[in-house]
């Protein structure tokens, strides 16, 4: 899995479905990264389930500021 | 489309030359005639260069694919086919399944019936799956066969890439091909049917994240489709 350089998340796409298993959009995302709070609640399994989506997830995190922890 | 409903997002292919039927909904019975909340069907080509946009009528049973994108088919070439969909999970407490009717036109051979490749969604686990589905296999038949196969390969992401590993299998020897797909791009690997006097065995498709993936044959002479398959998750 590889993302684009300079990536940022169009505000457009904040009501539909990231995840399609937890019914994650790219607007609850955005709101849940700018409040510290990745994963919310009922959330955690998002990217983890049918795995359709986990490369979407991660190049969204990491252009959200969301890092691994070291 | 609304958020606020379980959603599938299935794929299958589409080339020039072929009947293609697809039930929207699978499971129909005479007591219970179950519909989708809401289908959009969107086509791209090998690039990922969009062909092909429509919102379907929910109610509608059957979709006639070459009638929607046969000319995008016959412009652009083969095409990966995305249906986006939303259902209750009150209609459908499993999830619904899109089948196909496969045919080329000119072909003397008996058509194929497939399941839609369910892609993204369909809540694994609420249906018990508990095995990661991004790891995939597929048997071939031990007669030797006159078939040409291939896997036919689509990236249904947004943003992502997907780097993948086709693993094929000639008895004991292992050959591995890489590929990389950017977002809706797709491909058809060719998989070589014999290496070095061994018969092709297994083929596994790995990647970080799921792909639209479905076993191909073509009959040699002719190149129609003889095999249109999913594959499976029995090896991890």
């Amino acid at each position: 899995m590889s993302s684009e350089a300079a990536f940022t998340l169009d505000p457009a796409l904040d009501g539909e479905l990231l995840c399609y298993c937890t019914r994650l959009t790219f607007g609850a995302l955005r709101r849940a990264c700018a409040a510290g709070a990745w994963p919310p609640p009922g959330y955690e399994r998002t990217g983890k389930l049918c795995t359709g989506c986990q490369g979407d997830l991660l190049v969204c995190l990491r252009a959200l500021g969301v890092r691994a922890p070291a | 489309m609304s958020s606020d409903l379980d959603a599938l997002m299935s794929a299958t292919f589409h080339e020039a030359g072929y009947a293609h039927l697809v039930e929207l909904v699978h499971q129909q019975d005479p007591g219970a005639r179950r519909r989708l909340a809401a289908v959009r069907v969107d086509a791209y080509d090998a690039a990922g260069v969009r062909r092909v946009a429509a919102e379907l009528d929910p109610a509608q049973e059957i979709l006639d694919l070459d009638a929607l994108a046969g000319a995008a088919a016959r412009a652009h070439g083969r095409l990966l086919v995305v249906f986006d969909s939303r259902y209750d999970a009150r209609v459908f407490p499993y999830r619904p399944h899109h089948y196909a009717y496969l045919h080329r036109r000119d072909a003397p051979g008996p058509p194929l019936y497939y399941a839609v490749n369910a892609t993204l969604g369909g809540v694994p686990d609420r249906i018990g799956a508990v095995a990661l589905n991004n790891f995939e296999s597929y048997l071939f038949l031990e007669r030797a066969g006159s078939e040409r196969y291939a896997l036919a390969l689509g990236n249904l992401s947004r943003f992502a890439a997907a780097e993948a590993e086709v693993i094929t299998y000639y008895d004991g020897a292992r050959h591995v091909a890489p590929l990389r797909l950017p977002p809706k791009h797709h491909a058809e690997v060719a998989l070589a049917s014999e290496r070095d006097g061994a018969r092709l065995r297994r083929v596994e498709l790995k990647a970080l994240f799921r792909l639209t993936s479905y076993v191909v044959g073509r009959r040699a002479a002719a190149g129609e489709l003889v095999l249109f398959d999913h594959l499976f998750t029995y090896f991890k």
